[in-house]
């Protein structure tokens, strides 16, 4: 009974917390404190279930007396559902720490509101995790949007806000009508909006693959998949920093959820094309996502961009997953699906440290954009190691997470390569080799958002007078980068959790992914991974150096703090440092048209004495493709169709009575025949 | 945890590998002087300039925070497992447990990772360009290695380096197969691209950016981090050869069988050093903007050889 007990109080506190927050409003600081504690009980309390239902390898059910006749409201958690509660409840509890000094800055200008609307998003997305009912599923669904809506618009001065806010609403409705549209086709066939009896529901094979096109991408559009994404780099930035965090962290998440239970859990992932999909605009996604977050000079766009990347590779493992599933390989099913959960819980804990991160170096020198920061590691050293660490993580650097799950992506991508389906075996090692573009990529994107930020010299005013976070923003980092460490240290624990959770969902039986310190792809004769064990070797080989170096310690001549670096005998100044933009050029050249690259002089003219007269500036614009070629045509045809249309409505009353007599005449003979 | 005795062959194979590399780059610092009619130095020069840099005065800018200052480590550490880990001198990858060829293909990535990020952290214009095209380059180079590698890792059956060595060594996978063939020339060229020679020493070349992050580096840093890049030459071709010329290495483990595969590791490193200094020589240093070219001809070979190994099967 506890562990319903825990899941119920957590809703509750939530509840609670929002309901305080907002009472305190004109309290200011009181308010802060009562959302950001309440949050925290609560996730805690969410973990602790979450980990009980683990512990005992079942879920449990919950029903309230019925609301509306036709939908009863349940609450069924899973093994999935639970590993959703415990992703979100962990990423919530390090934000909730965090916004205790963060959202002091908001004190005064809606704190109270603030922490309101955050307690109702973890809440609703818990919820949505945890619904057993399409049609309370769906109230929850709206509701996350919704309060997310009015998150990211929060700051309703700016108007690049209130256009990013417009364009997410409008996406996001786009996505859940076509979600509706799936539950609805559900709906006829089974007469109830229950998830068990989706489950059992007998559908034509054209039906089921029409309820998986729209839930790919009506979830899709949440996810942030590659030609939906387009608010996502929009929306994600704008919103407070840790509110970024869960948007980035869990909210994308939840569409994965969604995504999953449909196909995989109601639908049984019978097709394998529907795997080959899922992964193809995985691969896409990854690729061209983090190609778009390396040119980027806003730290938290960069983010946003990297996170499309993400949902890319976790989306890359679930299609493997999905195909293993259809083609009546279990392993490979259980394999890829495992690989796929691993990214998502790893990419919530680095993607949440890195926008609070972020969002310390905001709350300090309060701009956005990297061009402007630069040396802040030495005036904030404790924040720079935070991110360091998350983008260590995020770059899939051995030993740390984003490595094991991104190993496991690739094991299951060999597996699958051996594949008696034409189609998969020559797309897997196609696909591994977009996850090594990928991963080099990303790897040169924090390098370059690490770099400019944190590394060289101190380039603007504010940066010079920056100091650490307080402690409460500095324990929420703490909390994720200690995450991002024990999940790729302890890959060998955690992974046949994950994987438990993997079979739980195919209906398979458990497989064998660990062994005391090794990880392994079903068996251990085709690749193993040690992570404890590389870390151990390289913090025993670091002595090596540190060896030949102490050799000579007796005839050192000691080091000697140079002023400023080398500057070929000129003046050094910091303006001479390869930043932001500078370090990325190369590879908007080389990915020239993904970017549509246009560089023009932005004094032009054919008259020499004007280059003479001032400075030339250069501008590189850099424009993203899918908004050039897709969107742009849709909104011009939109308008040009609405503008045809409106030749219908002159305003001449005669003619709309001569519309009501036609319209009259037409159903007449209808009826008559 | 691993046998007593494959750690050791481990660590006697980074032991190996961080002596022999000076050698192999003053190698290839004598045959450049032989190609220019010059004397130049001797072979082992490289060692004392090592043991010089590490005598005198370290001098780091004021604005270098700890990842400047921790990196020559960092890199060295790393190096050094990956030589633990990469068949060397045995059939048998010494520490196939801790890792397989993708965490190898990472781990250099965690070298490149910090190396980038020091001369950034320098805070220097010069390490600065140096960071950005050893990233940049690796965005080419990666998914050649990738594929390749992942082709004979299924020609293999397994990602294992010691399996595919044995696999190799014994015959099972065969040069006469075409996909092997032009897997092993594409991924030639990126071992040749990753060491760093002549037309790709792009983040450090010496004459134009100044050694790039290497620039404000000085006295035992730049020892360690200069030995250190010495021995990512030496892992790297290790990687091709384990890969695709595993003979000579110890099938049996013995005193006597290992100092048999040690001397011929290091006869098939020179010779690769000396194709290496007969191609580098005769080149100019390649623009950035005009590397792709070349990687993209060694991706292509490399989805030739995909292609073969699809038809084959």
């Amino acid at each position: 009974m506890l562990v319903q007990q825990l899941f119920l109080l957590s809703i509750l506190l939530y509840a609670a917390g929002a309901v305080a927050s907002l009472a305190l409003n004109r309290a200011g600081k009181i308010a802060n404190y009562a959302s950001g504690i309440s949050a925290f009980v609560a996730a805690s309390a969410g973990m602790a279930s979450a980990i009980q239902v683990f512990a005992r390898g079942t879920g449990f059910t919950m029903e309230a007396t019925d609301f509306i006749p036709f939908a009863r409201f349940i609450i069924q958690v899973d093994l999935f559902s639970a590993f959703m509660v415990l992703v979100i409840s962990l990423l919530a509890a390090a934000t909730a720490i965090y916004s205790l000094a963060y959202q002091e800055e908001y004190v005064g200008k809606g704190a109270g509101v603030l922490g309101f609307l955050n307690n109702i998003f973890i809440a609703s997305m818990v919820l949505v995790v945890t619904s057993g009912n399409a049609f309370y599923f769906l109230i929850f669904w709206e509701l996350m949007t919704l309060v997310s809506y009015f998150l990211v618009s929060f700051d309703q001065e700016n108007q690049e806000v209130v256009n990013a806010g417009f364009i997410y609403f409008l996406m996001a409705h786009a996505g859940t009508a076509m979600i509706m549209l799936s539950f609805i086709l559900f709906f006829l066939y089974t007469g109830t909006f229950d998830f068990a009896s989706f489950r059992s529901a007998n559908l034509s094979p054209a039906t089921k693959n029409l309820i998986f096109l729209l839930a790919f991408f009506g979830f899709g559009v949440k996810a942030g998949i590659m030609p939906l994404h387009i608010w996502l780099p929009r929306a994600h930035p704008v919103a407070p920093s840790n509110v970024s965090a869960l948007m980035s962290g869990v909210m994308i998440k939840t569409a994965i959820y969604g995504l999953i239970r449909v196909s995989v859990d109601f639908l049984g992932a019978s097709v394998w094309w529907w795997g080959l999909m899922v992964l193809a605009f995985g691969a896409i996604s990854a690729v061209l996502g983090v190609l778009y977050a390396i040119s980027e000079n806003d730290l938290k766009r960069l983010l946003a961009y990297c996170s499309i990347e993400n949902v890319g590779i976790i989306l890359m493992g679930a299609g493997v997953g999905m195909i293993g599933a259809a083609s009546g390989q279990p392993a490979l099913g259980v394999l890829g699906m495992l690989a796929g959960l691993y990214h998502l819980i790893n990419h919530a804990v680095f993607k949440g440290l890195l926008f609070l991160g972020a969002g310390s170096v905001i709350y300090r020198i309060h701009t956005k954009n990297m061009e402007e920061m630069g040396g802040l590691a030495r005036r904030m050293p404790w924040t720079g190691l935070a991110f360091l660490t998350g983008a260590l993580g995020i770059s899939a650097i051995p030993p740390l997470n984003g490595f094991v799950s991104e190993w496991f992506i690739y094991q299951s991508l060999f597996m699958a390569s051996t594949s008696s389906i034409l189609t998969i075996k020559v797309l897997s090692p196609f696909s591994a080799t977009l996850l090594a573009l990928t991963g080099a990529l990303a790897a040169m994107g924090f390098v370059k958002a690490y770099g400019a930020t944190f590394t060289g010299p101190l380039r603007s005013d504010p940066a010079r007078e920056a100091r650490e976070v307080p402690v409460p923003m500095l324990t929420g980092m703490a909390i994720l980068a200690a995450g991002c460490i024990a999940l790729g240290l302890g890959a060998p624990v955690v992974a046949p959790y994950i994987g438990n959770v993997a079979s739980a969902l195919l209906s398979t039986s458990p497989v064998r992914v660990s062994d005391g310190l090794l990880v392994f792809p079903v068996s251990s004769a085709r690749a193993m991974l040690s992570t404890p064990l590389i870390a151990l070797l390289l913090v025993g080989l670091v002595t090596l150096p540190l060896l030949i170096v102490g050799m000579q310690a007796g005839m050192q001549a000691g080091r000697r703090i140079d002023s400023e670096p080398w500057a070929c005998g000129y003046k050094y100044s910091p303006r001479m440092v390869y930043a932001s933009s500078a370090f990325a050029q190369p590879l908007r050249v080389l990915f020239r048209p993904a970017y549509l690259l246009r560089a023009t002089l932005a004094r032009p003219g054919y008259i020499i004495a004007l280059y003479f007269k001032g400075a030339v500036v250069y501008v590189a614009r850099v424009e993203a493709m899918w908004e050039h070629y897709v969107y742009r045509p849709l909104v011009r045809g939109t308008v040009y169709l609405g503008k045809r249309v409106q030749a219908l409505q002159i305003g001449n009353v005669r003619l709309y009575c001569l519309y009501i007599i036609v319209t009259l005449v037409v159903l007449l003979i209808a009826t008559v025949r | 945890m691993p046998g007593n005795q494959l750690l050791l062959i481990g660590l006697v194979q980074a032991l190996f590998v961080l002596l022999v590399a000076p050698i192999f780059t003053g190698l290839s610092r004598t045959l450049r002087a032989k190609l220019h009619s010059r004397k130049g130095p001797d072979i082992f020069q490289n060692y004392r300039d090592i043991f010089k840099l590490i005598k005198r005065q370290e001098v780091v800018p004021a604005q270098a925070s700890w990842v400047f200052r921790l990196t020559p480590s960092i890199v060295m550490a790393t190096t050094l497992l990956i030589a633990m880990v990469i068949p060397i001198l045995t059939l048998q990858s010494p520490l196939g447990i801790a890792g397989d060829l993708i965490a190898v293909v990472y781990l250099l990535a965690v070298v490149r990772f910090f190396f980038a990020l020091a001369g950034l952290d320098s805070g220097s214009g010069f390490g600065g360009i140096g960071a950005s095209r050893e990233m940049a380059l690796a965005v080419l180079v990666e998914p050649t290695i990738i594929l390749v590698l992942f082709l004979v890792a299924l020609l293999a059956g397994s990602t294992d380096l010691g399996i595919i060595s044995q696999k190799v060594a014994a015959g099972e996978i065969s040069y006469y197969s075409p996909a092997v063939w032009l897997g092993m020339a594409s991924f030639a060229v990126a071992t040749f691209i990753e060491t760093g020679k002549l037309p790709f020493d792009l983040a450090e070349a010496e004459q134009e950016i100044q050694e790039g992050p290497l620039t404000e580096y000085s006295g035992r840093s730049l020892a360690v981090l200069k030995w250190s890049l010495y021995m990512k030459q030496v892992v790297v071709i290790a990687l091709f050869l384990a890969v695709f010329f595993p003979f000579g290495s110890a099938a049996v483990v013995s005193t006597s069988s290992l100092l048999v595969s040690m001397a011929t590791f290091l006869l098939k490193v020179t010779g690769f050093y000396v194709i290496a200094a007969l191609l580098e020589n005769s080149m100019a240093r390649l623009l950035l903007f005009k590397a792709p070219t070349v990687t993209w001809v060694a991706f292509g070979i490399a989805l030739l050889s995909f292609v073969f190994y699809l038809a084959n099967v």
